[in-house]
């Protein structure tokens, strides 16, 4: 364990160090957990799970490729436009879903105004959660990201991961 | 029986943990006990038989919380000390030990656990629930049921929160845009 | 005593977290410390929800063919929302924490009183 404060304006804590064995176990693992995390979104009307936990998960998954290939790298790989989108889309269609059955003639969310039996609720309750894990899986990355570029007019530019960095030495 | 004993014995695991993480110095050894003790209350959650509240317990305390604050000690600073447990102060030590005591006092007036007298399990609202989710929404799961279709105003309202906090922390860093 | 521990003992532990997440608000000087306190905190909370409404015995509420008894899933609906809460709340904090860093160059609350007072 380092003796001094370890200062991330320093050049050494900000190089981000390229580690083989992190890379290709995040390039295998990375796809099964995205899959399954859209498979808790989908799968939460009959078993445990629904949007919040399956945007937990796949948001979990972006950020485990953040760790491996560089918070740089990982920045311009996920456009910002998806993410913006994601989170602008997730909460349009949940409003616009209540909004449609108060002109149907029901009250705010009230999914039997529509008219349709139960399997078409059921479909309902899937859209909504699918809305619902964009909504929390675009806030959550985007979150992150935030939180590792910083204050932006601190002066300081833009670290190069230094996450990484930081981990290794915290546990060399 | 077995459940009560696994119960018991995870349940002063997490506390234990909590205690650990409290106690020690290093941020970053707090940071480590902190995401075991998430996993260690999941697991609680597990044998006390919620698994939608597990799952999200173990993805988002241990998973993204953990990430979060990681993130933010190698953004600011991680102090170094020789020692490498806390002080223990006392304005905190008397404060906590007076709320303990406060709360421990109303704790016999409560029903015994897992009672199946006690008011929530046999309330008219959760059996209507549980009777009828399948044969008005179509979904299995009680608890989607609720949160969507029954009670899916204060879904919108969390959703809410969730992006007035993105919104927040990105006024607070004076940034323009995610990412 | 000893009995009453014997039923109630997830009501003990939560009242044990409480205690210890307070204390770690009150007494920790690291400000990312503090926020770790604020979530053990609520995971106290949470515990002492979720034992209400649990049954003996029972199984989770997702209905089946002539499934046993089943688990309230009123409090654990309440407690999926607060743990979401919880962590958009830890994410603002930690913002502040990064912000305040860049503003005064360090995390110690000590420090930070005192800057504060010589401003």
């Amino acid at each position: 364990m380092s003796t001094e404060e370890i200062d991330p304006t320093k050049e050494v804590n900000r190089i981000y160090v390229e580690s083989t064995i992190i890379m290709t176990t995040v390039r295998l693992v990375v796809p099964f957990v995205f899959a399954y995390g859209l498979f808790v979104m989908f799968h939460g009307a009959d078993s445990a799970g629904g949007g919040f936990q399956g945007g937990v998960i796949v948001a979990a998954s972006i950020l485990l490729v953040g760790f491996a290939f560089g918070i740089d790298a990982t920045r311009i790989w996920i456009s910002e436009l998806l993410t913006r989108m994601a989170i602008v889309t997730g909460g349009t269609i949940f409003v616009l879903i209540g909004i449609g059955s108060v002109l149907n003639g029901g009250a705010f969310l009230d999914y039997s105004a529509y008219g349709l039996d139960k399997t078409g609720i059921k479909y309902i309750i899937e859209i909504i959660e699918l809305a619902i894990g964009a909504i929390v899986s675009g806030v959550l990355i985007g979150l992150f990201f935030t939180l590792a570029k910083g204050d932006m007019r601190s002066g300081e530019d833009e670290q190069k991961s230094a996450e990484s960095g930081q981990d290794q030495e915290a546990t060399s | 029986m077995l459940v009560t004993i696994t119960l018991q014995a995870v349940l002063f695991l997490a506390l234990f943990i909590a205690l650990v993480a409290v106690a020690l110095r290093d941020v970053l050894n707090s940071i480590i006990a902190f995401a075991v003790f998430s996993f260690a209350v999941a697991i609680t959650w597990v044998l006390f038989a919620a698994p939608d509240v597990a799952l999200t317990e173990a993805a988002v305390g241990a998973g993204i919380t953990t990430i979060l604050f990681l993130v933010t000690i190698a953004r600011t600073v991680r102090p170094s000390s020789e020692e490498l447990f806390e002080s223990i102060g006392w304005r905190g030590g008397v404060l906590a030990v007076a709320l303990m005591g406060l709360l421990v006092v109303t704790v016999p007036s409560l029903p015994a656990i897992g009672s199946t007298s006690a008011p929530i399990a046999t309330a008219e609202l959760t059996n209507y629930y549980l009777e009828n989710a399948d044969t008005e929404t179509g979904v299995k799961n009680v608890v989607t049921a609720i949160l969507v279709a029954y009670r899916g105003f204060d879904t919108l309202g969390e959703a809410t929160v969730v992006i007035t906090a993105g919104l927040a922390a990105l006024i607070v860093l004076r940034q323009e845009t995610f990412l | 005593m000893l009995e009453l521990i014997g039923t109630h003992y997830s009501y003990f532990a939560y009242v044990a977290l409480v205690g210890i997440g307070l204390y770690a608000v009150i007494e920790s000087s690291n400000l990312v410390k503090k926020l770790i306190g604020l979530n053990i905190f609520q995971v106290g909370i949470f515990l002492f929800f979720i034992t209400g409404g649990y049954i003996t015995g029972g199984v989770p509420p997702r209905v089946a063919e002539g499934g046993g008894p089943y688990v309230s899933p009123l409090p654990q609906v309440l407690i999926l929302t607060a743990i979401v809460v919880g962590v958009s709340l830890t994410a603002v904090g930690l913002a502040l924490i990064v912000r305040i860093y860049e503003e005064y160059g360090t995390l110690d609350e000590k420090v930070l009183s005192e800057a504060q007072i010589n401003e």
